[in-house]
């Protein structure tokens, strides 16, 4: 065996928690590697021992053979490790060229003085860009790149400078079905030129299509590497969560949810357009999805009902009452809560604890003025964060902690719990289950259900269709900024949901 | 329960660690000058008016920004309260009128400017300290206002009982006031949470324009108040009061261990970083060196305290 790298029997322990203990990890020339766990499995802590940023506790650190107490960042770029993060670190500004070379330029002589050789780095750029299949000019801006191209500008960097082994974290988690295929393409690609791939996913789909071989973690535990072709999503699902989570199709089978409407909007247009008279109606009891390609105005269309866009026509109705929302704020005092896409950039305070996220909402939505008047009661935020902490199941060692330090699954269920606590009547969730375990999302969907039971009203944008039609009981497909297609989950298929989204419209009529 | 970590007790005790080092320092290099009661006094006296300047100039960092108009906000109320003072107001109302109001209004116009062009705060606030200097200059024909009521000068420029100065218990009722206003409130808390992430503050519900706005008139209320000090120290009101004080008031916040990202930082620490300043310049003037090794030496101490925070702090961002 000649692995590119090897980690043997790897602990690592922090102050108070042993995040991973005994694990084993190789990778094998020309294989992609699934690193499979749920949030805080320990996923990033052992890619953070191959990248050099964290020292292992105890265990062996193996490279081409040689054996380390721990890689450096040197050793490991010596060996050529690179890691694509989930957060891609492009820089928009600046050329594909440039963004490739960056700290690394090549120089030339010319005269006695170094200069920067840039047809060099242009010949070596166009070969990488054909080797990975981007047809795209080493001239442009990456700024102007999809978030797809911008991810393939990242592997290019890692094959420009002859990686052997790439680890992808989440690669696909902003990536569309097709944007995927194309990933999936170049993959096979890099395998064939004998490169290993480490491959960390929560999609299972896409874990058995792709890989080779499978490493699974449970809270730190090492739960084994196994070939793909010995394995199916249940074995998965078991290894990784400990328990089977059956079909979870939560709606009910026959679609009879009675007259009354909690929810209602009518001919909604947003002043640039992205949405284009939209009218739906949500009625109690029952979860809406919505569909459609990014884009197509589902995440648009939520914005604008909950105050961050403005819109230039079209009423929102909740329990009969015409609502006046011009901001967040507006949205919150009436009632309807967003849980939104990105946690990082519009979900939670970060420099804020756990408990004072939970209370956030509350505190807004009972003072006056703008949520500006009152005072802090830490009474009665111990109580509401600690019932939030229960009812979400939030995983942390105390409610002080900051929020940043717990995993995407866990601040998820933090930004919910703070939604739950200023009692909303109607919650729109916007890819609600993005970079989260399988476990907390089956958690998330029956909380949804519970939701409904209690009489809030449940809109949910996703982009990942089986989440959509074992969830929601009713699907609106958006294409183009236009509604095209209501269908009843029951009785539809992904294929109809797809074709709905990417049929135009115009040549349709 | 996990133990802290000598960064995290950094992190906390930075700025105290700092203020006893120089005082043991100028206590060393000249005990019987700088240890003495009186002295003690007369540094606290003099770091009266920056504790007040950073208390407000805290609300401009602490949303990621700064106020660069503190100086000339403080110049202009002080000319304004004098004027009224010899018009033959009362004190009183000449401060209610002069100092809260005027303050608060110049507070109100940088926020109002900084909500409706979406510029940053250093560009808006980098005007308006020359437009309100020069409203400064016209009010006053550009001479100093003199005639100010003498019961006014000996209460706000005073000693309770002959020992402790008036201008510091301004300022520690001010700083305390704020740290209640902080800690204790929910648009003190709404004000973190907007410096932390102003966007996801936004989606969350908070006011965002109109927590900017109070931000900025606190940080001139604070600012018109030193005009106040100010001006019953000296016993009249100078046009060229404060010129590049609000830099001052940007390092004891700074020395005080505020991010200057944001978010981050608490008011109890600038009134430390506040004396540190009044403690270097009493010490150095004492060890015989002139102000501009002052200028110097707060310069260094700017660049090394942070970058001290940096190596060191527990919860920078990660």
């Amino acid at each position: 065996m000649n692995s590119l790298v090897e980690m043997r029997n790897i602990t690592k322990r922090f102050p108070g928690v042993t995040a991973l203990s005994g694990v084993n990890f190789d990778v094998q020339p020309g294989e992609v590697h699934i690193l499979l766990g749920e949030n805080g499995a320990g996923k990033s802590t052992l890619m953070k021992m191959l990248s050099g940023a964290y020292e292992p506790s105890e265990g062996i650190m193996v490279a081409n053979g040689k054996e380390f107490p721990r890689f450096t960042p040197r050793i490991s770029q010596e060996n050529g490790i690179s890691i694509i993060y989930q957060e891609l670190s492009v820089i928009n500004e600046i050329s594909i060229q440039e963004n490739i070379f960056v700290g690394k330029l090549l120089v030339k002589s010319f005269a006695g003085v170094k200069i920067v050789d840039n047809e060099t780095m242009k010949k070596k750029t166009e070969e990488v860009l054909a080797k990975i299949g981007l047809k795209k000019s080493p001239n442009t801006p990456v700024g102007q790149l999809s978030i797809s191209e911008k991810q393939m500008v990242e592997i290019a960097k890692a094959v420009a400078f002859d990686a052997k082994v790439i680890i992808m974290d989440e690669p696909t988690s902003s990536l569309t079905g097709e944007e995927i295929n194309h990933l999936f393409g170049i993959i096979k690609r890099l395998k064939e030129q004998g490169k290993g791939i480490v491959f960390i996913s929560h999609k299972l789909e896409e874990v058995l299509a792709i890989g080779d071989r499978v490493t699974i973690l449970k809270d730190g535990q090492y739960m084994g590497t196994y070939p793909i072709s010995e394995m199916n999503h249940d074995k998965l699902v078991k290894l990784m969560v400990g328990r089977e989570i059956k079909g979870t199709y939560l709606q009910k089978p026959d679609y009879d949810y009675g007259d009354e409407v909690i929810f209602e909007v009518k001919g909604l247009t947003r002043k640039d357009k992205y949405v284009e008279n939209i009218s739906f109606q949500l009625k109690r009891g029952e979860i809406l999805g919505f569909s459609g390609l990014v884009g197509a105005g589902r995440t648009e269309l939520m914005e604008a009902i909950y105050g961050v866009a403005p819109k230039s026509a079209g009423e929102i109705i909740l329990n009969g009452r015409k609502l006046h929302i011009k901001q967040p704020y507006d949205a919150l005092f009436a009632g309807i809560a967003l849980v939104t896409e990105n946690r990082r950039e519009t979900g939670f305070s970060p420099f804020f604890s756990i408990k004072q996220n939970l209370i956030q909402a509350k505190y807004l939505k009972e003072s006056r003025f703008g949520g500006m008047v009152g005072l802090i009661k830490p009474k009665m935020e111990e109580t509401i964060a600690l019932e939030q902490q229960k009812a979400m199941q939030i995983k942390c060692s105390s409610l002080n902690q900051i929020i940043t330090e717990l995993s995407g699954g866990n601040q998820q269920k933090v930004i919910l719990g703070r939604w739950m606590a200023s009692s909303p009547k109607v919650i729109i969730f916007d890819e609600p289950t993005k970079g989260i375990d399988v476990g907390t999302k089956s958690e998330i969907y029956k909380l949804m259900r519970k939701l409904t039971e209690e009489g809030i009203g449940v809109l949910v944008v996703s982009s990942e269709l089986p989440e959509l039609l074992s969830t929601c009981d009713r699907i609106i497909v958006f294409n183009e900024g236009k509604s095209h297609g209501e269908f009843l989950s029951v009785e539809a298929s992904e294929e109809e949901l797809v074709l709905a989204a990417t049929t135009s419209q115009k040549t349709e009529e | 329960m996990k133990k802290k970590t000598f960064n995290e007790y950094w992190s906390s005790y930075s700025t105290i660690v700092i203020l006893i080092l120089m005082v043991t320092v100028f206590s060393i290099l000249k005990p019987k000058a700088f240890l003495s009661a009186n002295n003690y006094v007369k540094i606290i006296e003099q770091s009266a008016i920056t504790i007040l300047l950073a208390c407000g100039e805290f609300f401009g960092i602490i949303l990621g920004g700064i106020d660069l108009s503190v100086s000339s906000v403080m110049a202009l109320s002080g000319v304004v309260c004098a004027k009224l003072m010899v018009a033959g107001w009362p004190p009183v109302l000449a401060v209610l009128v002069g100092i809260i109001l005027f303050g608060a209004v110049a507070g109100a116009i940088n926020g109002t400017l900084i909500n409706a062009t979406n510029l940053p705060p250093f560009i808006i606030t980098l005007g308006t300290q020359s437009i309100f200097r020069g409203f400064t200059y016209i009010l006053s024909d550009a001479r100093s206002v003199s005639g100010i009521s003498t019961g006014f000068t000996k209460f706000v420029g005073g000693k309770i009982g002959g020992v402790v100065p008036m201008p510091i218990v301004i300022s520690l009722i001010v700083a305390l006031v704020l740290i209640f206003f902080t800690m204790k409130t929910r648009a003190g808390r709404n004000i973190y949470a907007l410096g932390g992430n102003a966007i996801s503050a936004y989606y969350a519900g908070i006011t965002t324009k109109r927590h900017q706005l109070l931000c900025f008139v606190i940080s001139g209320i604070c600012a018109s108040l030193a005009g106040m000090v100010n001006i019953a120290r000296l016993g009249s009101a100078e046009p060229n009061a404060g010129t590049g004080y609000e830099t001052y008031a940007i390092a004891a916040v700074i020395i005080g261990g505020t991010s200057f990202f944001g978010g981050q930082g608490v008011i109890w620490k600038v009134v430390i970083g506040g004396l540190i300043i009044g403690v270097i310049n009493n010490g150095l003037n004492m060890v015989g060196l002139s102000s501009y090794y002052q200028q110097i030496a707060m310069g260094v101490l700017i660049i090394a305290a942070v970058t001290l925070d940096r190596f060191f702090g527990a919860s920078k961002n990660k």
